[in-house]
């Protein structure tokens, strides 16, 4: 080592004051290769921008509080379950999905597969472009409306259809549950989410369109199996009109 | 490196690394026993169903082709034509206590809609198995329920039923 | 004025608490930020993109600002609390009926719990549609995952201690759900509610949980999270060519 000369790849030039440091070839940091400096300091501005936030919020939160208060039930009884029971709001999901197939399927193996594809959204997708704008392009925009839509109308009919024609009870001692209660869902589930995919696949769609497709799908879903869960499930977990629940239920008791 | 012993004792590796890769495992080791014996802490001390055995009254005092609740040992005594037997009145779909709807003759779970028949038997609904049972004794005319021994069954057969 | 702020600033106290002067100029607006532990997760200078309100929306300082709110309310409600299952309800009942804003105190930490499962989904919509979870921010939305997991962890176990017919049978029902994971489904959950059946021993645990190893688990995700927002290059709107 010692005895090879010393090979400076970017020699100092005396007379300048500058030099060349180093090549960077793929950029490790955001400012390399960007237009003019756009910035601002922070302070104050962004320390504004969070007070004022934080007084918006505790307005909002104020006024909340103000007009409704949390409910409260009677006394915890184990030997009567309150009719309906309901999880929380935002598990409302999952017990919808529950009324639709196995509890293992729909309440263990989906939840998982679906966090884990969450999880994995951007090992998948993993192209840098596109970043930093709302639906990447005009085709992603377009791509997850119609997804959107096709949720919007696909799982509340998935759900008027398993309910009024439900194959578990159908199928009820004709074929083995779990090929009622496992294997039928999942099928049918499968087509449902693969069906936009197959679609789209025909457009030759980057791997940003289709992780477009399908957490629109699964975000979209949740929202709609939340939905009907919290609002038009009444008495007995049978489905009503939110605002015709027998008994003076209301579905807002649940909050 | 000039050696004048063959090498062929020596190991593919060397002490640097095999102490590095002892103090690793060693390491790990303790992590795992940690992390066993946290586990093992949070595991509660169990004790399955909640309590002994609950008297649940005297035989003569249930008719034959009655649902009865008996509250304290949170279970329906039914007694069918055959004999007795004590249904946990959990579901065995999330764990809603199952109230006997006398009128259509079933027990219907609010939570999700579960129908179960007069034997504890699933007839619509979620449920996977029928309700569970509690082991009956019967001693002098008095029924006593174990209710810290429930068993799960997958489907209803007359040696269910104890004698009365 | 300048005077009075002059000789503020510069004065021994002010000097030993902030190591910079008033800020009115860029070396100080960077020390501001800079020298101070609970600022210097902001970047010194942030870029006009990520500052524009429809794309962020001010989503992810909403959920911090919530989890604020709600550690200070949850504080102040833990003097009137005590998680035992005779206690539990009359404690909630006396603090509506009795304690001066007793019950505003509940109103805002219950609507604020639901606000921040709101707001939480809608930030991970956001980074999501924004592709905000491209490299090098994958890192980062895994720790967004975490916290929106915990999120509802936090939610779910601050449900059962008003120990009412409501609290018992949704964490009844939703419990019960994890026994139906295959293999240890069962032990889960009795690992989760310590017993059988929902009692006393599942509103200790829960107490435990939503008190001190959620809130302890959020504040130090949410650090990370933030720090690597700044570290990652700021907004994924910075990188926008737009």
């Amino acid at each position: 080592m010692t005895d090879l000369p010393k090979k400076d790849a970017f020699p100092k030039d005396g007379t300048k004051t500058y030099s060349l440091v180093e090549l960077v070839k793929r950029a490790p940091t955001t400012m390399i290769e960007k237009g003019p400096d756009n910035t601002v300091f922070a302070f104050p501005l962004v320390a504004l921008i969070e007070l004022l936030l934080s007084l918006g919020l505790g307005a909002v939160l104020m006024l909340m509080s103000l007009a409704r208060n949390a409910p409260l039930e009677e006394f915890a009884n184990p030997n009567t379950t309150t009719d309906p029971a309901k999880a929380p709001w935002y598990f409302m999901g999952l017990q919808e999905m529950l009324e639709h197939g196995h509890p293992t399927l729909m309440a263990v193996i989906f939840p998982t597969i679906m966090v884990l594809f969450v999880l994995a959204i951007p090992y998948l997708d993993n192209n840098r472009q596109g970043s930093g704008r709302w639906f990447t392009s005009e085709r992603g925009k377009k791509i997850s409306w119609y997804t959107a839509l096709y949720s919007l109308v696909v799982m509340p009919a998935f759900i008027l259809l398993d309910t009024n024609f439900p194959p578990r009870e159908l199928l009820r001692g004709v074929v083995p549950d779990f090929i009622a209660q496992v294997m039928v869902p999942s099928v049918i589930m499968g087509i449902i989410v693969l069906l936009p995919v197959l679609i789209l696949w025909r457009q030759k769609p980057t791997a940003r369109e289709v992780m477009l497709v399908l957490f629109t799908l699964l975000f979209t879903s949740a929202i709609v199996f939340t939905v009907v869960g919290f609002f038009f499930r009444g008495p007995g977990f049978e489905l009503y009109w939110p605002w015709n629940m027998p008994d003076g239920y209301s579905p807002f008791d649940n909050l | 490196m000039t050696h004048s012993q063959p090498e062929t004792t020596k190991s593919e590796i060397s002490r640097r690394n095999f102490l590095g890769l002892s103090f690793l495992g060693a390491f790990g080791v303790l992590i795992a026993q940690t992390l066993g014996a946290t586990l093992k802490f949070l595991q509660p001390v169990a004790k399955e169903g909640f309590g002994g055995e609950v008297f649940a009254g005297r035989v003569e005092e249930f008719a034959i082709g009655s649902v009865n609740r008996i509250l304290s040992g949170r279970f329906f005594l039914v007694r069918t034509e055959d004999g007795l037997l004590a249904l946990w009145q959990k579901c065995t779909h999330l764990g809603c206590s199952i109230p006997w709807d006398e009128d259509k003759q079933q027990f219907h779970c609010p939570c999700h809609g579960s129908v179960f028949n007069e034997v504890g038997e699933v007839t619509g609904g979620p449920a996977p198995r029928p309700m569970d049972l509690f082991p009956i004794t019967i001693r002098s005319g008095e029924i006593w329920v174990d209710t810290g021994n429930p068993t799960q069954r997958s489907r209803f057969e007359a040696d269910q039923v104890t004698d009365a | 004025m300048s005077a009075l702020v002059e000789a503020l600033t510069n004065s021994r106290i002010w000097r030993s608490i902030f190591r910079h002067g008033w800020p009115d100029n860029p070396l100080d607006r960077s020390l501001v930020m800079t020298s101070n532990i609970f600022l210097h997760l902001h970047p010194v200078k942030v870029n006009r993109k990520s500052l524009k309100w429809t794309y962020s929306f001010g989503l992810g300082v909403l959920s911090v600002l919530l989890f604020l709110v709600l550690s200070v309310t949850g504080v102040l409600l833990m003097f009137y609390y005590a998680p035992a299952v005779e206690h539990a309800y009359t404690d909630i009942v006396e603090l509506q009926t009795q304690i001066p804003f007793g019950q505003l105190l509940r109103n805002l930490h219950r609507w604020g719990a639901h606000l921040m499962v709101i707001v939480v989904v809608l930030h991970m919509a956001r980074v999501f549609y924004t592709g905000a979870y491209k490299p090098p921010r994958e890192f980062n939305w895994i720790m967004g995952v975490s916290l929106l997991l915990l999120t509802f962890g936090a939610s779910f176990t601050g449900y059962l201690l008003p120990w009412d017919q409501l609290a018992f049978w949704a964490i009844t029902v939703g419990t019960s759900v994890a026994s139906y994971a295959p293999g240890l489904g069962d032990q889960m959950r009795q690992l989760m509610i310590g017993g059988p059946e929902i009692g006393q021993e599942a509103l200790t645990r829960f107490y435990a949980l939503h008190i001190m190893v959620i809130p302890a688990l959020i504040a130090l995700i949410t650090s990370v999270h933030i720090w690597r927002v700044r570290k990652d290059g700021g907004l994924a709107a910075n990188d926008s060519e737009e």
